[in-house]
């Protein structure tokens, strides 16, 4: 009992959001916030990101910023789309993950061998994939009626989907099976049904993609973290010097680092493509590159919070389309957080933070109860702003890798 | 006698410099040997070569007798060397395990062992009697403590000859005195000590033999128990050390700086200096001495306007500074020798003439008619420096980052001293330079000190602050912990009002 206490204590500013997001959701008109639904396709949305942010972990880790995610990304949705056109899905994941490893090396090849400045040559690379997915496009839809100079034609075969046999309503040998996780939601019972809709969300209708790429964060935490490759690499990011001291190839190092977080992008990218648009269009990524790695520094630079940055940021995307009427619902969130902050800050002598938490707590709330709606725009803009309040307020116990974004000349040991 | 290593005709020369002029040197198995000279005489060229680091142009080397060839530190690992850096090579974010295993294994998908790992550190580190926990971030721990682990490190590999470059230069005297009981420690169980010093007092109380270097040679080699401390210092220079002569004049009572109840604003939610009260007078030179970290850089920084306070007023010359920004107070005649030279000193891309009027471009001698930049004026100063400074460099055009880093300091510290200054903080002066460059920063702040200079002296080399300093305030965890006098202090004392312990 104790020990739940000071876990509660602890994490209250988790806690609390969650409890309050629980009871809104008794509501009928906010239902929709814990609803199966809207966890399922939460989870959709955010593994693209969730795929970027942990690729750029192998990058930063090793010390290079990797800004060019967003690139990496585009070549992954286009090659994703080629190949998933021409050959089959499976395919097109595949050919997606290369794309993006190509871009990534080259950005390795750039910041690495020709030293330049990290920044620079991931804006580079950026602009580099948004020229050459349209000259690919031009070149290789020409005679495709259905595709064209900014689109490509649909991915008709799709990555088969699984659900849990009795739990989520999966089938065994051809035939239905009971879905416990939905009765068990509809029953419309204070956290049960909240809870299995969880439950219900994450394990009904899930793709053989989606399974892969979800376990990529347990087993990059293995790579990183317990294996000899995954220490050298994270070595090489802290003090390059040192680990060149010790007889690691720093070089090799960084390149693998980079090139793998280019090949998690182009996953992302070829995600994006097979199993939510089915199609390659252009602008496809919307800045998802850039959101991971925004998740990425959420999750202070490891697989885990990364997922959860991403889960937060793929959970108010979700809500956004599902129900627009739900994302009002989320303004209590919002003030309850700003709220716990501001106290917080107030008790630590933080006055100036404090009052401005407060008062924007009191304007929010102002707002939450004069109003039924959300206009559509902001609507619209919800993960994004999620994303800026939660990492304005994770920012302060980040630590990153220490050597990042310096360039390193091998033999420059002193 | 069997010889641990043997270094045979080592040369190795550099454009335009010869490091290594045929050196010889052999070093019997189970002794500390020190090996000591002035900055550039060649003893990190020589050290980088047995490490395997650089290939010599011509000579030998053999190991236990036989001749090996290292082309990478790998190499020379394999035949038994090890090296502990003056930087330590530790990454900060990771464990000391992690450190101490990097790199031994292969960079496979393979699951760590790090039990069998953990229990092999402990025992090398019971059997050398340097206790540490394998489980610690490197950010969490001492100066001493990181060179533990970086020696446990090189013995980890096995071993049998260490390189140790310079290991007492960051280190307190308690902390010396540690490291010290660990060498001998380490040559009873038969471990043979490479010990590069140019700090003589050290070299004979640990070395057995020490041989000596000059100008890329070895000059000889000498047994510890015999050689006396002016000996070695001939030997190493070629003429007599430096010594710092005690002062004739006295200083006045007019007070030139005045602080009290200073507090710096927080940082990572702790004051980096707390509550400090001091007068400097003219004529003096306060010597503030404390292991770095313990605020004063910070405190430095404050007088200078760039660190922010919470509480204190700061006075000069009876000015009430504490609204003045940085640019006002420097224009007051607050003159500054940052701790960095190559950061905060100088602009390392700009000539000499650019770098002359740093932080005092506004005056009206650096202006011309129309207001543009007069370089004619800092031309003459910067010539002005160089020729009574002794900086060596072709002429003031060129490039601040085309000198050594001795003519660099002597520069900054020429600005700072010859344009009338009415205080001078000074923050490690002679950091990192030769003896002949120290000793003329020496004289010329003695010199301008007698004329009635008054000089706040912030130093990590304890022996320049007794040298110099008329008194001396120990500063720990941004406290004065305690005033003294510095004929009554010595080195050992110092070091334990700035380690907490007294």
């Amino acid at each position: 009992m104790n020990k739940l206490f000071s876990f509660i204590k602890k994490r209250y500013l988790i806690i609390v959001p969650i409890l309050l997001l629980i009871f809104v959701a008794q509501i009928e008109r906010y239902s929709e916030l814990t609803s199966s639904g809207t966890f399922g396709a939460a989870l959709r949305l955010s593994i693209p990101i969730c795929l970027a942010g942990v690729g750029a972990i192998y990058s930063e880790r090793c010390g290079i910023v990797n800004i060019g995610l967003e690139g990496m990304m585009v070549m992954g949705t286009w090659f994703g789309a080629w190949a998933g056109w021409f050959y089959g899905p499976w395919y097109g994941l595949l050919a997606g993950l290369l794309g993006g490893a190509l871009f990534g090396l080259i950005h390795a090849i750039g910041t690495i061998t020709f030293q330049v400045d990290h920044i620079v040559s991931g804006v580079a690379i950026n602009i580099l994939a948004a020229g050459v997915a349209r000259f690919l496009s031009v070149v290789a839809y020409a005679d495709v009626p259905a595709g064209g100079a900014t689109q490509s034609p649909r991915v008709d075969e799709r990555i088969d989907k699984i659900s849990i046999p009795y739990l989520s309503g999966g089938k065994i040998n051809q035939s239905e099976t009971a879905d416990v996780f939905r009765s068990l939601e509809e029953l419309d019972l204070f956290l049960i049904s909240d809870l299995f809709g969880l439950l219900g969300g994450l394990t009904r209708n899930i793709s053989y993609f989606s399974i892969l790429a979800v376990l990529l964060v347990p087993i990059s935490f293995w790579i990183l973290w317990s294996t000899n490759f995954g220490l050298q690499l994270r070595s090489v990011g802290e003090y390059p010097v040192g680990s060149e001291s010790v007889g690691v190839n720093v070089y090799l190092m960084k390149y693998i680092g980079v090139t793998i977080s280019g090949a998690f992008a182009g996953l992302a990218g070829a995600y994006l493509v097979i199993e939510s648009a089915g199609i390659y269009r252009e602008g496809q990524t919307g800045g998802r590159g850039f959101i991971g790695l925004a998740a990425m520094i959420f999750g202070n630079w490891k697989p885990l919070g990364t997922f959860l940055g991403s889960s937060l940021f793929g959970y108010a995307d979700s809500l956004q389309l599902r129900s627009e009427e739900s994302v009002h619902g989320l303004l209590i969130i919002i003030v309850s957080v700003l709220f716990i902050v501001g106290i917080r800050s107030m008790i630590n002598k933080n006055l100036r933070t404090g009052l401005i938490s407060l008062i924007f707590s009191g304007l929010f709330l102002f707002w939450f109860l004069n109003s039924s709606t959300i206009p559509n725009e902001f609507v619209f803009f919800t993960p994004h702003i999620t994303t800026l309040i939660v990492l304005s307020f994770a920012s302060q116990r980040l630590r990153m890798p220490k050597f990042i974004g310096r360039a390193y000349k091998k033999g420059e040991l002193t | 006698m069997s010889f641990a290593l043997k270094v045979i005709n080592i040369s190795k020369s550099f454009p335009g410099v010869l490091a290594n002029d045929k050196i010889n040197i052999e070093i019997p198995s189970g002794t500390i040997h020190a090996i000591v000279g002035e900055n550039g005489a060649g003893k990190s060229t020589l050290m980088k070569i047995i490490y395997g680091m650089i290939s010599p142009d011509s000579g030998k080397i053999s190991v236990s007798e036989k001749e090996k060839k290292f082309s990478s530190p790998k190499d020379a690992i394999k035949a038994g060397i090890g090296m502990v850096h003056q930087h330590f090579m530790l990454a900060d974010n990771l464990t000391v395990l992690e450190n101490v295993i990097l790199g031994i294994e292969n960079a496979t998908l393979r699951n760590i062992n790090k039990k069998k790992f953990k229990n092999e550190i402990l025992e090398i580190s019971d059997k050398y009697g340097m206790p540490l926990n394998p489980n610690t971030t490197i950010d969490e721990l001492g100066v001493g403590e990181k060179q533990r682990v970086e020696i446990i490190k090189v013995l980890y590999r096995g071993a049998k000859i260490l390189i140790l470059d310079e290991p007492t230069a960051v280190l307190v005297p308690q902390e010396v005195n540690e490291l010290f009981e660990n060498l001998n420690n380490l040559k009873n169980q038969g471990v043979t000590i490479i010990f590069i010093s140019h700090k003589l007092d050290e070299v004979i109380e640990i070395a057995d033999g020490i041989s000596v270097m000059r100008g890329g040679k070895h000059v000889g080699t000498v047994d510890a128990k015999t050689v006396s401390k002016s000996e070695l210092a001939e030997m190493m220079i070629g003429k007599s050390l430096p010594k710092i002569p005690k002062r004739t004049s006295l200083p006045t009572n007019e007070i030139c700086l005045e602080v009290s109840s200073l507090s710096g604003e927080k940082l990572d939610s702790k004051e980096p200096f707390k509550d400090i009260n001091f007068i400097l007078n003219k004529g003096e030179i306060l010597g503030i001495a404390g292991v770095e970290g313990n605020g004063q850089r910070e405190l430095t920084e404050s007088i200078l306007g760039i660190y922010p306070l919470s509480q204190g007023t700061i006075t000069v010359d009876g000015i009430n500074i504490d609204n003045m920004a940085t640019r006002q107070r420097r224009s007051l005649g607050i003159n500054f020798i940052p701790e960095d030279r190559q950061t905060q000193g100088l602009v390392m891309d700009n000539s000499l003439i650019e770098n002359a009027m740093l932080g005092r471009q506004n005056k009206d001698m650096y202006k011309t008619k129309f207001k543009s930049v007069n370089f004619k004026n800092s031309r003459k100063f910067s010539n002005k420096i160089i020729d009574q400074y002794d900086v060596r460099t072709p002429n003031s055009s060129t490039l601040a980052l085309a000198l050594s880093g001795g003519n660099q300091q002597k520069f900054v510290v020429g600005r700072e001293l010859e344009d009338n200054p009415s205080l001078l903080v000074a923050s490690q002066p002679t950091r990192g330079i030769d003896i002949g460059a120290q000793s003329l920063i020496w004289e010329e702040l003695r010199e301008a000190r007698d004329a009635g200079l008054g000089v706040l002296l912030i130093s990590a080399d304890l022996e320049e602050l007794l040298g110099l300093s008329d008194r001396l305030l120990v500063m720990y965890e941004g406290k004065i912990v305690k005033e003294l006098l510095p004929e009554d202090a010595t080195p050992e004392l110092l070091g334990a009002y700035m380690t907490g312990l007294k």
